[in-house]
């Protein structure tokens, strides 16, 4: 339902995508993995047009054309059906927790403000963050930031969402309360893109995980094959190297 | 001794007599100039800023020249030239419309690059989590970036809107009755210039105490950091914590 097809992109000289192929279906869950500057995010922020890529082919359910061409319309068409979980949460500062999460649905989609905020407190209540909902991001804890974006995103009832780094800008002890909630939607067979450092929650939520090196995919497959049993030595690096630094956590 | 109380009480008199001629230019001239300049000031800059932040060819060239030309030269210049110079093409304002237009223009070019600054002080995230809600360009500006902005802006806007408040002043050069000339005429005629000045000084400094009163109660009304039924109940505490110290937390000594 989502994919791109042999995609580049680059900033100014630096190649930063070198041709990826990617493809996610209705209800699954894809884990993307790699170190800094493997390009994952760009991936991620090429796919939702808040970058613009330099060539290939961009696959939306029915739609299924040259990237470059698709136009302002169908940009925000796409985005219509799409969630967005950005690293640094981005909730709006000038508005509450329950106002963020209703603006997509009363400005964007015209839901009257009743149902629009019936809604949103639903959403809330499901990330756990029902008791908080007229504090404003400022005087949220990072976690609790980022469990109302996920809110924000579902409110919205998009085919896919996807999640960039969602735990990175998170102090360790917080980063549970998040996984937690994202565990939870994969369960219930959200469709969901995930760039990612967790391992623990890729291994067990992910139905495939794709590892990324200077912007080439070098290895993709199940949790299982990708993370347990590597065949590339690349991987097989990468993996070490975040085992050891998780240990020393 | 004699002599010097007289001179005192004299001076006294004349301080009290004066007082009313000097408020009246005050409330009527020195106010409303700064008002009127301020408001259209402000409408002009956001039409500068917002042009040049939307990057709109051509307009956006435009008001950069704008901003180079009225920042670039004196204020008391730019006076006059609307109102000595303009004349000699047939155009003719007096002095009190002269004054709100150099003003307004002026204070246009710098207010325009406080906006402009503070939209792009917004944090892209903002903007880009806005497009992904499905917001268009224009619900992500009004909504998001502006709310945003204005807070950003409104304590280097304040300051511009006292610092109008004395410029004002050079209106006294282009034949513009207002507290600054009344003071002058009423030195000369007391023969008192020290007193008469100082005088004026001080209502200026009433004005700008007033304004910066406003500016902090605005600022703690525009914070985003207590919840909506919270808010009272810290507000309560904030005063009473205040009351204790004497003193006014983030007060803006601006003047």
């Amino acid at each position: 339902m989502l994919g791109v097809k042999n995609l580049h992109k680059s900033f100014g000289s630096n190649q930063v995508l070198k041709g990826i192929d990617f493809e996610i279906n209705k209800g699954e869950v894809i884990a993307i993995i790699g170190s800094s500057g493997s390009g994952k995010t760009t991936l991620l922020r090429c796919m939702a047009f808040l970058e613009q890529a330099n060539d290939g082919i961009f696959i939306f359910d029915d739609l299924s054309k040259d990237i470059r061409s698709i136009s302002k319309k169908e940009i925000k068409e796409i985005r219509m059906k799409m969630g967005f979980v950005f690293q640094n949460f981005n909730l709006f500062r000038n508005m509450t927790a329950l106002q963020n999460v209703m603006e997509g649905l009363t400005v964007a989609r015209k839901m009257p403000a009743e149902k629009a905020r019936q809604k949103s407190l639903e959403m809330l209540k499901k990330v756990g963050m029902l008791d908080r909902a007229n504090y404003y991001p400022d005087q949220l804890s990072g976690g609790q930031q980022q469990r109302v974006a996920i809110a924000r995103a579902l409110a919205t009832d998009p085919e896919v969402i996807l999640f960039d780094e969602p735990t990175s800008a998170l102090d360790p002890e917080l980063t549970g309360e998040v996984l937690e909630v994202m565990v939870k939607l994969a369960r219930e067979g959200t469709t969901m893109v995930v760039v990612t450092h967790e391992m623990e929650f890729a291994r067990n939520v992910a139905d495939k995980v794709i590892f990324m090196e200077n912007g080439v995919v070098v290895e993709e497959g199940s949790a299982e094959e990708v993370l347990s049993d590597p065949k590339q030595e690349a991987t097989r690096r990468f993996l070490k190297r975040i085992l050891r630094k998780e240990e020393e956590e | 001794m004699l002599v010097l109380s007289d001179r005192f009480f004299r001076i006294v008199r004349i301080l009290i007599e004066s007082f009313p001629k000097l408020l009246v230019p005050c409330l009527k001239i020195t106010i409303t100039l700064t008002l009127l300049s301020f408001f259209f000031g402000l409408i002009l800059a956001l039409i500068i800023a917002l042009v040049q932040v939307a990057d709109i060819k051509g307009l956006k060239q435009l008001a950069r020249f704008y901003v180079w030309i009225f920042r670039g030269t004196p204020l008391m210049l730019q006076l006059f030239i609307i109102f000595y110079g303009l004349p000699s093409f047939g155009i003719f304002f007096n002095g009190y419309v002269a004054a709100v237009l150099a003003f307004s223009l002026n204070l246009a070019a710098y207010n325009s690059e406080i906006i402009r600054s503070a939209i792009q002080a917004v944090p892209a995230g903002q903007t880009e989590a806005g497009y992904m809600i499905g917001l268009n360009y224009f619900q992500v500006m009004s909504r998001i970036v502006l709310p945003q902005a204005a807070r950003i802006a409104f304590p280097p806007l304040f300051s511009s809107l006292i610092g109008l408040t004395k410029d004002t002043s050079l209106a006294s050069s282009i034949t513009v009755i207002e507290m600054m000339s009344v003071a002058k005429r009423v030195a000369a005629v007391y023969y008192e210039p020290f007193w008469m000045y100082m005088e004026a000084g001080f209502i200026y400094l009433m004005i700008c105490t007033i304004l910066t009163r406003l500016q902090t109660m605005f600022e703690r009304k525009m914070e985003w950091k207590q919840p909506d039924e919270v808010k009272a109940e810290m507000d309560i505490a904030k005063s009473e914590n205040m009351k204790e110290k004497g003193r006014f937390p983030g007060g803006n000594e601006a003047c």
